[in-house]
């Protein structure tokens, strides 16, 4: 099995190593099987050089008796097994004519009949050796004459050749595989190097900065095709923002324009107490506008993670603005914060229409002569808490939904409101929740993220 | 009296504006385009510059621009339809005095227009009311149902700062600090106590406003409701 690398250079490497020891494997192979042939048939031949040598100093007498005289040196050396070397000579009945062996007996056991030499390797105990029966031709008969040689004599180096060789060539490949390897981080880092800095690029673009583009040049080949692709996507991405931004800011001027008209030439309407029912009228539907707009508006948006706000100067800011219609409805607003300033990622202008949702929502539901209280709290919690009736646990996710209002037939209000400032919650990576008060109205809480410390950034 | 311009596409609302702006006592010249704004600012001097945002020629934040480019500091009450959430602050930040979001309310854009000309006394004469209670800038008096009412400067001071934002929550701070202008020391209940006594006073000979305090923000006067 093939195990999965999720890294290009993992694969590289990968396929190097196993590309790398299958063709040493080979190599090696096919130069054990070489070498051991060249010692093979250098072993054949010093065999049947020893034979023919063995061969010229065997005469016949007239008698048929056969007689091997080897000279003095050669005795000794045959005697005392130099080289590990031994010899036999059998005649074609199958007698030993001579023999090195203590025994004069002969190497190998089996009858030669054939015409032909013939070598062979033998195990003997602990002794191993290799073996030659060659026929010669000597004045007119043939005999043969067997020589062997004993492998673990120290003189022997054949074999111990190619085995020392075998060991040399896997510590010289290591280093070698190990350099490819290196060769391989090299290239592969140096090739995605562009591949790093494009990731980083793309990593900058946010809805802030969608005229950014990552750069093709010095790209790899390979790569290429997906920057491009992902250009593409971003030159999609940023005209179906600006088409969205476009039709909110468009459907914007066309629905309040008209309400606008409506509303100045009411407002320049001599007769002020005829017109009261229809400002506010026109007031409830312009509230919907706003809020439908804000809809959409927040529909898309996406919060600046670097953009701070400070949260007492916001609901100070919600505070100054419904203050005026609370106290016209015979209730209050109170601000109730510490001394240090609260400061939160996200945007003033959201937050500030989150709060002001709010606010509005608890000015409506709490009873005349109560106050309305937001208490912004140290962790970037804001909580905004009435007097009225609180909302019962089986409607606190349904409140939060889209144009739910609890008594439809009830025209103020569009029920989007506080969808709305979920939306900002959500968007600015907080939460919004309600609760019953302690003393029995609803409590919202809308919690924020506290704004990183710069100096940490 | 006071020149505006007032810089509107929409034709049945500019008439409406200069119409209502005529009515509350301003001299009102209308233009359609972006284009034709900047021509006329650039040779005419107006107290005040309401400015609509969409316009067909152009954004009038241009025309905002162009003005403060030149060093023109006249005032400019910015008036957009397109705004968003995240516009709302914008509009401040270049350059514009005030800014309105439709649809408002036309008695807003008046008071707006007052504040920005900084002579609210002026325009309706020299004193101003609330409810039963009428303050006199010139005399330093006031009256409640014609009849005079005693109080001291501090008072006093508090009294026509909240009248002249009527309505509206005035900080905290902001009556701090204007009752340190007047007497360079002010104790950290000098205001709580001054209002305290400006509420019962006004009580006492049956003033039909009130001073309302929007804890932890500051005070609103308010009329009373009938």
């Amino acid at each position: 099995m093939i195990p999965r690398f999720h890294s290009i250079l993992g694969r590289i490497a990968a396929l190097h190593v196993l590309a790398f020891g299958a063709a040493a494997i080979a190599v090696l192979m096919a130069t054990y099987v070489l070498l051991n042939s060249t010692a093979a048939s250098f072993e054949n031949q010093t065999l049947r050089a020893h034979a023919d040598t063995i061969a010229s100093y065997l005469s016949r007498g007239p008698d048929g008796r056969w007689t091997l005289n080897l000279p003095a040196d050669l005795r000794t050396f045959y005697a005392h097994g130099f080289g590990g070397f031994a010899y036999a000579v059998i005649d074609a009945n199958g007698r030993v004519i001579s023999s090195s062996l203590r025994g004069q007996g002969a190497i190998s056991r089996e009858a030669r009949d054939s015409g032909s030499a013939q070598y062979f390797s033998r195990t003997k105990g602990k002794a191993s050796y290799t073996g030659a029966s060659i026929p010669e031709h000597v004045g007119g008969a043939t005999v043969r004459i067997e020589v062997a040689q004993d492998l673990e004599h120290p003189d022997v180096i054949f074999d111990d050749i190619v085995a020392n060789f075998l060991r040399r060539v896997v510590w010289f490949t290591i280093p070698i595989m190990l350099l490819l390897l290196v060769a391989d981080i090299v290239i592969v880092r140096r090739a995605l190097r562009p591949v790093i800095e494009a990731s980083d690029m793309a990593r900058s673009i946010g809805p802030e900065r969608m005229n950014l583009r990552l750069r093709s040049r010095n790209l790899p080949l390979e790569v290429r095709p997906l920057v491009d692709a992902f250009n593409a996507a971003l030159d999609r991405l940023e005209q179906g923002f600006r088409q969205q931004r476009e039709f909110t800011a468009d459907a914007a001027h066309e629905l309040r324009t008209p309400l606008t008209v409506l509303r100045t030439r009411l407002d320049t309407f001599p007769d002020k107490s005829a017109v009261r029912d229809l400002l506010r009228d026109i007031d409830a539907m312009s509230h919907v506008v706003n809020q439908l707009l804000d809809v959409a508006e927040l529909e898309g948006v996406v919060v600046n993670p670097a953009e701070t706000a400070e949260l007492g100067t916001v609901c100070a800011e919600v505070a100054a603005l419904v203050a005026p219609i609370a106290v016209g409805q015979g209730k209050e607003v109170a601000l109730i914060q510490g001394q240090s300033p609260v400061r939160v990622r996200g945007n003033a202008a959201m937050l500030f229409q989150a709060v002001r949702n709010l606010v509005e929502n608890a000015i409506e539901h709490t009873p005349v002569g109560t106050t309305v209280e937001i208490v912004v709290g140290e962790d970037g919690k804001v909580c905004v808490v009435d007097e009225g009736p609180g909302v019962p646990p089986d409607e606190r996710d349904l409140i939060f939904r889209r144009f739910w209002r609890r008594d439809r037939t009830r025209t103020n209000g569009s029920g989007l409101g506080l969808s709305i400032v979920a939306r900002i919650a959500e968007a600015h990576g907080g939460s919004i929740r309600v609760e019953y008060a302690p003393a029995g109205g609803a409590a919202f809480t809308l919690s924020l993220l506290p704004a990183i410390n710069p100096s940490r950034l | 009296m006071a020149r505006l311009l007032v810089v509107e596409d929409n034709k049945d609302l500019a008439e409406l504006l200069a119409k209502g702006l005529q009515g509350a006592g301003f001299t009102v010249d209308s233009i359609a385009t972006a284009a034709d704004a900047e021509h006329v600012l650039a040779t005419n001097r107006y107290a005040l510059v309401v400015l609509d945002l969409g316009l067909p020629d152009g954004d009038g934040s241009m025309v905002l621009r162009a003005l403060r480019t030149r060093q023109d500091s006249t005032p400019v009450l910015i008036l957009t339809a397109r705004g968003g959430i995240q516009d709302r602050v914008k509009g401040l930040g270049e350059g514009a005095d005030d800014y309105l979001a439709k649809p408002f309310a036309f008695e807003e854009l008046v008071a707006r227009i007052h504040a920005l000309l900084r002579r609210p006394g002026e325009i309706l004469g020299r004193s101003f009311k609330v409810g039963n209670v009428t303050f006199d800038t010139v005399g330093r008096q006031v009256f409640v149902d014609d009849a005079p009412e005693m109080l001291s400067a501090r008072e006093l001071a508090v009294l026509e700062l909240l009248m002249r934002r009527s309505g509206r929550v005035v900080p905290k701070a902001h009556v701090e600090d204007h009752l340190y202008g007047l007497s360079g020391e002010v104790r950290s209940n000098a205001v709580e106590v001054c209002v305290h006594r400006l509420r019962k006073q006004l009580a006492d000979v049956g003033a039909t406003i009130h001073i309302h305090t929007v804890r932890g923000v500051g005070y609103l006067i308010s009329e009373e409701r009938p």
